[in-house]
């Protein structure tokens, strides 16, 4: 298993917030933009892969106590979400490509 | 959240743990002016000005089991996603109204959803609060007052199965008559 460091190294994620924080083990993607939808879905080893960039994916991810959010299509997360994720330790990295694409990668990448 | 009622269902909770004994929703639906507008107003403890600020932010909250509540922002995040506003207003000891607006024709706009299961729910629970719902639309309104159906079925509860199952029926026939929530 890999852990989200890893992850974001053979992908090619750059990152928002976290590079310091510990990288928890990452065993799959949950892709949804519908932020309630995520909550009692996501596994706790799920990076949440969103184009949604408000405080409310950072709450989200700390609730279901995600690993990691991965912003696609160079969505930058807007500045409140950045402070929260800040002091929250939430590890916010970011994705050139779309939603769909970034989850390809990641499940090549983490199939090995 | 997927559907408008899931919202107004969250939010009424909040009126319910402020210790409401009245909650009023209303929506209101306009074709012709391209809206839709949710206001639940309760008459429970209400907020200070201080955590009346905060409480959009999702990392606010009166829980201790958790650090973050996402009912309000949520709903905010609705409406704004969908062109509209959002406001909340509040007073310690008189109760709290939240409003929020919908560009009705917008893509990202959620559906109503099911108000009929909605109301028919938070009834069931919470038999001595006095619920009154105003449905409006181009078509006309809707007022549902647990007071009045109180005053007609005089000792038998609402939460009687038989009377529930009547009241969602009742509830879903008016709204159809008004073509409400359809959209």
């Amino acid at each position: 298993m890999m852990n989200v460091h890893e992850l974001a190294a053979a992908c090619g994620f750059t990152y928002f917030n976290g590079k310091e924080l510990e990288a928890r083990p990452v065993e799959g993607a949950y892709c949804c933009d519908l932020l309630s939808w995520v909550i009692g879905r996501a596994g706790d080893q799920d990076a949440l892969v969103t184009v949604m960039s408000n405080p409310n994916v950072i709450a989200v991810a700390v609730m279901a106590d995600l690993p990691c959010v991965i912003l696609t299509e160079g969505v930058r997360p807007d500045e409140k979400a950045l402070e929260k994720a800040r002091e929250n330790d939430v590890i916010v990295l970011s994705s050139s490509e779309p939603t769909y694409a970034t989850a390809l990668k990641i499940g090549k990448v983490l199939a090995g | 959240m997927k559907e408008l009622s899931l919202n107004i269902l969250d939010i009424t909770y909040n009126s319910i743990k402020a210790g409401a004994d009245r909650i009023e929703i209303g929506i209101s639906e306009s074709t012709t002016g391209n809206l839709i507008e949710i206001e639940i107003r309760d008459n429970g403890c209400g907020m200070d000005d201080e955590f009346l600020r905060r409480v959009t932010d999702p990392f606010v909250t009166t829980r201790t089991t958790r650090k973050v509540g996402l009912g309000i922002p949520l709903f905010k995040q609705s409406a704004e996603d969908a062109g509209g506003t959002f406001t909340i207003t509040s007073k310690v000891g008189e109760g709290t109204a939240v409003y929020a607006s919908f560009q009705l024709d917008h893509l990202d706009r959620a559906p109503i959803g099911d108000m009929g299961s909605t109301l028919v729910s938070l009834i069931q629970a919470n038999d001595q609060i006095r619920f009154i719902y105003r449905h409006k639309t181009d078509q006309g309104t809707f007022v549902l007052d647990t007071d009045e159906l109180h005053a007609q079925l005089g000792d038998v509860p609402l939460s009687e199965p038989a009377v529930l199952s009547w009241l969602h029926a009742y509830i879903n026939e008016n709204l159809e008559n008004i073509q409400g929530g359809k959209i």
